[in-house]
């Protein structure tokens, strides 16, 4: 029995399997496991920008509040950020004595974030309310100051002798300068 | 000799089902290779933007880090500034206090102010005048008061009052 079909068109059909073959084994040995990937990946990129972006939001949010904060804050921390000046301490408060001599500054203490040094001061007032004005003046000072105990008054005349010590609180700018520079960066 | 009137026609290899079997072909291959170059192109790109993100977030995770110290850092600064101006309000208190509580008929001639204590050196008219005007209100402050007295040339006597406040307390109030 003789076939109907001529060679060229054997030919044709095998070639066409042979695609058809290929374009099988190619689609589900490569094609679709890349597709799968790139699914895969695509759901990751969106959850790395959702992040981000819930990211971005919080450190806007944490900027805002630092930024108050510090805005707020402004006086403490420039207090804290200055060093002591003997002078310009006695220059300030002088109109509320007499006779003002402060002593030079001893570190008293220090911790990883604050240094505390000492001063000892002695004035001669005419009234306690002198003094009660100093304490209200120190509050609004340059420097972050407590006055410490022992205070001693003495009469002496008119006049009342005093003396006391001074705590000034200062930033331990060895141990912060690392944590400055971070947030510099 | 001739056995046909026309002339034979060239016959080609590429007959037209031939043709149509290459371009079914060729556009096939080219759909799936653009389609392969297309998921290696994207997910190339997915990868190096995720990483880039990443790095973007880490960098702001650490800001966010180095903020929140200084924030913290600033707050302690707050609550340190805020107990000394009120133990210096609270000082100006307890000095005014303190001379408001010293009789117009008791004359202080020196004031110790201490951590735990108060001495008070003075002269006073007479031992009742002290005893009921001065050491009366001191002892409700004070847990522990020890006077003495020394005559003096007018007949007054110079008395030094000693105070104290036992030490639990004050490590309670710090």
């Amino acid at each position: 029995m003789k076939s109907s079909i001529s060679r060229q068109h054997i030919y044709l059909l095998v070639a066409s399997l042979i695609l058809f073959i290929f374009v099988l084994i190619f689609s589900f040995a490569v094609l679709i496991p890349e597709g799968k990937e790139y699914r895969i990946k695509r759901v990751e990129l969106k959850k790395a920008n959702k992040e981000l972006r819930e990211y971005e939001y919080f450190y806007e949010e944490t900027l805002d509040t630092y930024k108050n904060l510090q805005a707020k804050n402004r006086t403490i921390i420039n207090a804290f950020d200055a060093t002591f000046s003997p002078y310009r301490f006695e220059k300030q408060h002088k109109k509320h004595f007499s006779e003002l001599t402060v002593s030079e500054l001893n570190i008293a203490s220090a911790d990883k974030d604050f240094a505390v040094y000492e001063v000892n001061t002695t004035s001669q007032i005419n009234s306690p309310k002198n003094f009660y004005d100093f304490l209200d003046a120190v509050n609004k000072s340059d420097w972050i100051i407590g006055v410490n105990f022992p205070i001693n008054f003495k009469r002496d005349g008119e006049l009342i002798r005093s003396s006391f010590t001074m705590k000034v609180y200062c930033n331990n700018k060895e141990s912060n300068s690392t944590d400055s520079e971070s947030v510099d960066k | 000799m001739r056995l046909s009137y026309i002339a034979p026609r060239k016959k080609s290899a590429f007959t037209q089902e031939l043709q149509l079997l290459l371009t079914f072909f060729t556009i096939t291959l080219l759909m799936i290779f653009l389609t392969y170059s297309f998921l290696l192109f994207k997910n190339y790109t997915f990868v190096q933007d995720r990483n880039e993100k990443l790095v973007e977030k880490e960098n702001i995770m650490n800001s966010i880090d180095a903020m929140k110290v200084q924030i913290a850092f600033i707050e302690k600064q707050k609550a340190l500034s805020e107990k000394v101006y009120t133990k210096n309000t609270v000082l100006k208190d307890s000095i005014s206090n303190l001379f408001d509580l010293v009789p117009m008929r008791i004359t202080l001639s020196r004031a110790e102010l201490l951590h735990n204590g108060l001495i008070l050196y003075g002269v006073t008219p007479n031992r009742d005048v002290y005893n009921f005007m001065l050491q009366a209100p001191l002892r409700s402050i004070f847990h522990r008061t020890y006077s003495s007295f020394y005559p003096t040339e007018n007949g007054w006597l110079r008395f030094v009052s000693t105070n104290y406040i036992d030490n639990e307390e004050l490590v309670d109030e710090e």
